[in-house]
């Protein structure tokens, strides 16, 4: 019954300091699962009462048990000195009976020796023995028994007998009448003796006996008050043991449980929850674990949806990038190949390959392959911005001739800056070393500039520059066109802009140029800005790392 | 001397037309393709002395093609000019790893494809 493990030894290694289970660890294993102990410790794991409360009554229950123990050890001890005192007295009435019994041989000696000595003295002796046995029988009557208190009445009365005689004998001595008085103690003295020390003898007797007595009362208690003494010790110790035991365990069991779950929590298993038979603390501690548990299953599912939906949704994207990129690929193609039919056949037309062109003829044809040429601009632009967008623009890394890239730019351009009667002239810095980067692409903005400042100029010229500032190349194009507000030039390098839209009805183009030449020039860690003064012309420069870090090649 | 064979591989009619034009009043001997499989076929059987060779031709493209031709012995000698629709950057690498000798980016001017042609085959 897993609500009800105990989870000692050979427990999870989540239960880091369980790990080796020792022998107190296995013995509580085996009390709890195989005894009523772990009924017991449920049970009070159950009560509806604070860890608090359960631990003051624990300890002042064991305080308690201290506090008797110590009462009945007073109690004891105070039983014990009564016995001792008991023991005592009955001690001194046996020595007192015992005096009695010498004081009355000693009487009896004396009078004896009264007959032979016949002096004052002797009498006086047989006085002061009578005197011994009285007070020591006054002792041995105080607080006598009542049949011992007889006894001794009759040792009275019959002394009182013997003393008479004594004296009858003491009056003969001292009138010399000796044979008077040893007849006289022989028939009546000596019997009367006899008979007050049988008498005696009885109550030393009666003393002993009751000494005897209290002795065997005294050992009896003494056990008694011992083996309560020991029991209650016992009862105490196994008592607190348990009250220990089951009050510690009924807090270690839920606090193992909730260890071994937060334990599976933390390696990501949120399907579990804490069981308890605690209704106290430890029962609401559980019960937030579980709560938390369910709330966190809840947030990891949710998150696992979300990611498999974001999943899928990625997997939809790179197919749609996928596809895009497929169809930039093909519609590159489709549109080149007319494009190219068109151009190469304008060009061989003009070339005179097919005869000779009239005049009339070649202008219109020319004006063909000018808008042939504008189309394909248009088409490449619009193609890189594509693969701008769908992020596919890749830098063709080589190494390139500044200078090339130049004259490029200025040939390509050479015929229509002939045809507006323009100035156009370049002006590169001569010991510019071999530049690594993508050359097409810079040529390609380079271009890009110089036919926007051919396009904007009526008079004038157009200068390309081209010098090294530290590690950057500058290249520079500086126009006497039309020039830029002061507030559009923050704009001009966004897609579609030009600077006014009467503009592209005058000048014509789609204000793709300057957004795709920027993008290049970015790509290879490059920067682009523009000087300009409307009515006086523009100046655009973009500086790029002579050599780029391949890092930037991809983007 | 017998004509300079040159073999086009190119599958628009428009652009055969071109070089067709091109090379008319010049000596050479220009042979057809019109798909990558018939390409290689025809460098096979005729053993031109030129090929120029478009990128995007159906059953087999002109990459294949090119790469097939230099692996044939016989044939794998023959320069070969690849058009390539510069669709995306790198195209000019593929075609330089695939084995072309030149390569040109549509859309190209005839002047340049009739120097490119001198230059490999020499003045004829």
């Amino acid at each position: 019954m897993p609500l009800h493990e105990v989870g000692l030894a050979g427990d999870h290694a989540a239960s880091a300091p369980a790990a080796a289970p020792g022998l107190s660890e296995r013995a509580a294993h085996v009390l709890l699962t195989y005894t009523p102990l772990g009924t017991l410790v449920r049970a009070v794991a159950r009560l509806r009462l604070s860890v608090h409360f359960k631990l003051l009554a624990a300890f002042l229950l064991v305080a308690l048990l201290v506090a008797a123990m110590g009462a009945m050890s007073l109690e004891t001890i105070s039983t014990m000195s009564k016995q001792s005192e008991a023991m005592h007295h009955a001690h001194q009435r046996v020595t007192s009976a015992r005096q009695a019994q010498h004081a009355l041989a000693m009487q009896m000696n004396y009078t004896a020796m009264a007959l032979i000595l016949r002096d004052e003295a002797t009498i006086g002796s047989i006085l002061r023995e009578n005197n011994r046995l009285n007070s020591a029988l006054a002792q041995v009557d105080d607080s006598a028994p009542p049949e011992e208190r007889d006894v001794i009445q009759r040792i009275r009365t019959a002394q009182g007998e013997v003393m008479a005689t004594v004296a009858d004998v003491a009056n003969f001595v001292r009138d010399g009448k000796i044979e008077e008085a040893m007849q006289l103690q022989l028939r009546t003295g000596y019997p009367l003796f006899q008979q007050v020390e049988g008498l005696v003898e009885q109550v030393v007797r009666i003393e002993e006996e009751g000494m005897a007595r209290q002795r065997e009362a005294t050992i009896r208690a003494n056990r008694r008050a011992f083996y309560f003494m020991g029991g209650f010790v016992l009862a105490s110790f196994l008592l607190a043991l348990l009250l220990g035991f089951v009050i510690s365990w009924s807090f270690i069991l839920p606090v193992r449980r909730a260890e071994r779950v937060l334990g599976r929590i933390a390696k990501g298993d949120f399907s579990t929850t804490v069981t308890v038979d605690n209704r106290d603390e430890f029962g609401a501690l559980a019960a937030r674990m579980n709560n938390m548990s369910a709330e966190l299953r809840r947030l990891y599912e949710e998150e696992r949806e979300a990611a498999r939906q974001l999943e899928a949704l990625n997997s939809q994207l790179a197919r749609a990038s996928q596809a895009k990129s497929e169809f930039l690929a093909n519609m590159s193609h489709e549109l080149r190949t007319p494009m190219n039919a068109i151009l190469g056949f304008t060009e061989m037309i003009l070339d005179d390959i097919y005869g000779e062109v009239s005049p009339e003829v070649r202008g219109p044809i020319q004006d063909v392959r000018t808008c042939g040429q504008q189309l394909l601009r248009l088409i490449n632009d619009v193609l890189d911005l594509s693969k701008i967008e769908a992020g596919r623009m890749e830098l063709s890394l080589t190494d390139y001739s500044v200078q090339e890239v130049v004259e490029t730019a200025r040939t390509s351009l050479r015929s229509l800056a002939e045809e507006k009667g323009l100035k156009f002239t370049a002006n590169v810095q001569p010991d510019i070393p071999l530049a690594f980067g993508d050359g097409k692409r810079i040529t390609q903005c380079l271009t890009n500039l110089v036919g926007n400042a051919l396009k904007f100029t009526k008079q004038g010229g157009v200068e390309i520059g081209a010098r090294l500032e530290g590690d950057m190349v500058v290249y520079s194009v500086t126009d006497t066109g039309i020039g830029i507000p002061g507030d559009q030039l923050d704009h001009i390098f966004g897609e579609f802009r030009q600077v006014d839209s009467s503009i592209s009805r005058e000048f014509g183009g789609t204000g793709l140029g300057l957004s795709i030449t920027k993008t290049f020039v970015e790509l290879h860690g490059g920067r682009i800005w523009v000087e300009s003064e409307p009515g006086r012309g523009s100046t655009f420069r973009f500086a790029i790392p002579l050599r780029i870090a391949q890092a930037t090649e991809v983007v | 001397m017998s004509q300079k064979k040159i073999l086009l591989v190119e599958d628009n009619e428009f652009n055969r037309k071109i070089v067709h034009d091109l090379l008319a009043r010049h000596p050479y001997d220009l042979m057809e393709a019109h798909d990558g499989e018939t390409g290689v076929e025809a460098a096979r059987r005729e053993k031109p002395n030129l090929i120029i060779m478009d990128v995007q031709l159906p059953k087999m493209s002109g990459l294949d093609a090119t790469r097939q031709i230099r692996a044939e012995p016989e044939i794998a000698k023959i320069p070969i000019i690849v058009v390539t629709s510069f669709a995306l950057s790198g195209d000019d690498k593929k075609a330089m790893d695939a084995g072309a000798s030149a390569y040109l980016a549509k859309p190209y001017s005839p002047r340049q494809l009739l120097e490119a042609i001198k230059k490999w085959l020499g003045d004829a």
